[in-house]
């Protein structure tokens, strides 16, 4: 039925579709700075910018800020001090990173998941195969130094190296759009898609896609570049489902 | 046609070098003001934070071009910030506000300042730099040249002062330019990547890959470039444009 409501209804539900997923404003602040505390992007003992910071940088009330801290102190996440060298600490707590991990993957279907791949994939392989075309020798060079600099020894290292070398790329690609649209999709959907970075071997997988990455461009092959990234995504995919389907199977309750 | 004296692309190319000298000359002033501050003993964050306010504030909401503008401290010359900078943002509609530093080493989102070409090549040759167009991501998402010029007193280097202005609105200062040469005619900086183009098929952004064009631009990457008047062998004619560190290719 939905189907014989035509074009016209298509576009227009396009159009009025809920500015966010539907999660209140709070929720999606908490989401995203759980998510990088869980996944190692904050460390343990961090300083978190304060409400005000907050609101200002990602552009929330005072209030939804407050809240968000709020709820990310009472699931153990962060912790306040009071006082003069006061504000909120990221406290990593292994056991409820863990649950909160859990419960944002079984969150999401299986198709969600897929879906959410197929996006990254469709940002970050245009990315690199248009920085491919159009990167400059000093380009090249703060790829292959973000590279180089990349400590796999950590989740969080790897995730960090691996976030400034997309990031790196996408600004190579000249395009402020692919940019923005790397950033937002890193943060919504990076603390899933690279959960693989919990084991050391896909932790060296993204350092083979980096080399191949950066010969590509090197190379001036856009078609190599963006199979390199694709590939790397597809094995992260691969990993994550397979986790769900065991954590499924594994843990009925 | 009015009787000219200069041919056509020499016109374009002086108009191109006007815009971008009349931004170096502004940063330039701008230089001045913060040596008289700079010389003075023990300068800190605190008391030169106004200083570069005074001047960044009215050039990012009155000039047309710049969106960017402020002073960047060598690293341990202010004894109240080891890391600062001190660059004001504006566009229109927006609110003139002030770039959120992470100054704090230990922290992930620190970035060594140093490393970028605004900052790198200005402290390697002691002389002014146009960076980009490129993607500034660590500022605005915008796409952008940075000019920076270094400050040195008494040979010690104590940091860049400088502005960004928008691709989009340099290319509209210079393309009725170019579209009067009667023939294909790109903007491009130092690596071959295109500021303006007349052709739909030479987008901005992109590397202009010509026969001999890398080889040619090699000046441009110098301190103080040569001037470049040639023409490659594809016939295409390139033309420096003034001291700006772009080049015009013209067919």
């Amino acid at each position: 039925m939905p189907r014989s409501t035509g074009h016209r209804d298509a576009t227009r539900s396009v159009v009025f579709a809920p500015l966010d997923d539907g999660a209140g404003r709070a929720e999606l602040v908490e989401r995203r700075i759980g998510d990088a505390i869980v996944g190692g992007l904050l460390r343990d003992g961090e300083r978190l910018p304060s409400e005000a910071e907050l609101s200002r940088s990602l552009g929330v009330a005072l209030v939804t800020a407050r809240e968000a801290l709020e709820s990310l102190r009472d699931h153990g996440l962060v912790r306040t001090r009071r006082g003069r060298d006061g504000g909120s600490f990221v406290t990593y707590d292994r056991e409820a990173a863990a649950r909160t991990l859990q419960a944002r993957l079984q969150g999401h279907s299986r198709i969600e998941l897929r879906d959410l791949a197929v996006h990254l994939s469709a940002i970050a392989g245009t990315a690199a195969e248009l920085a491919a075309d159009r990167a400059s020798d000093d380009d090249l060079e703060s790829l292959v130094a973000i590279h180089h600099d990349a400590d796999l020894r950590t989740e969080g290292g790897a995730r960090r190296a691996l976030l400034r070398f997309q990031l790196e790329v996408a600004a190579i690609s000249q395009s402020p759009r692919l940019v923005r649209e790397e950033v937002r999709l890193q943060a919504e959907a990076g603390p899933l898609v690279w959960l693989c970075l919990r084991e050391a071997e896909y932790r060296e997988r993204t350092a083979v896609a980096r080399t191949e990455v950066i010969a590509a461009i090197r190379e001036v092959a856009p078609a190599a570049a963006r199979s390199a990234v694709l590939s790397l995504i597809d094995d992260a995919t691969g990993w994550l489902i397979d986790e769900k389907l065991r954590l499924e199977t594994g843990d009925p309750a | 046609m009015t009787a000219t004296t200069a041919p056509a692309p020499a016109r374009a190319a002086e108009e191109v070098a006007g815009i971008v000298e009349d931004l170096f000359t502004t940063v330039d002033g701008w230089r001045r003001r913060l040596e008289a501050h700079l010389e003075a003993a023990e300068p800190t964050a605190r008391t030169l934070d106004p200083v570069v306010e005074e001047f960044a504030v009215p050039a990012v909401t009155d000039d047309p071009l710049i969106t960017g503008a402020g002073f960047v401290a060598a690293p341990g010359l202010l004894s109240d910030a080891r890391w600062h900078l001190a660059w004001w943002l504006g566009s229109p509609g927006a609110e003139v506000r002030r770039l959120a530093t992470v100054d704090d080493e230990t922290s992930d989102s620190f970035r060594d300042y140093t490393t970028l070409e605004w900052w790198r090549i200005p402290f390697r040759t002691g002389a002014r730099h146009l960076t980009g167009p490129y993607v500034d991501y660590l500022c605005t998402d915008d796409y952008a040249v940075t000019l920076t010029v270094p400050i040195v007193v008494e040979d010690r280097f104590l940091g860049v002062v400088g502005c960004d202005a928008l691709v989009d609105r340099i290319e509209s200062r210079v393309l009725p330019g170019l579209r009067g040469l009667g023939a294909p005619a790109a903007l491009v900086n130092a690596s071959g990547r295109i500021v303006a183009a007349t052709d739909a098929r030479r987008e901005p952004g992109a590397i202009l890959r010509l026969d001999g064009l890398a080889e040619a631009l090699a000046p441009l990457r110098e301190a103080h470039p040569d001037a470049i008047d040639l023409r490659l062998p594809g016939g295409q004619a390139v033309r420096s444009c003034g001291a700006s560190s772009l080049a015009l290719v013209v067919g």
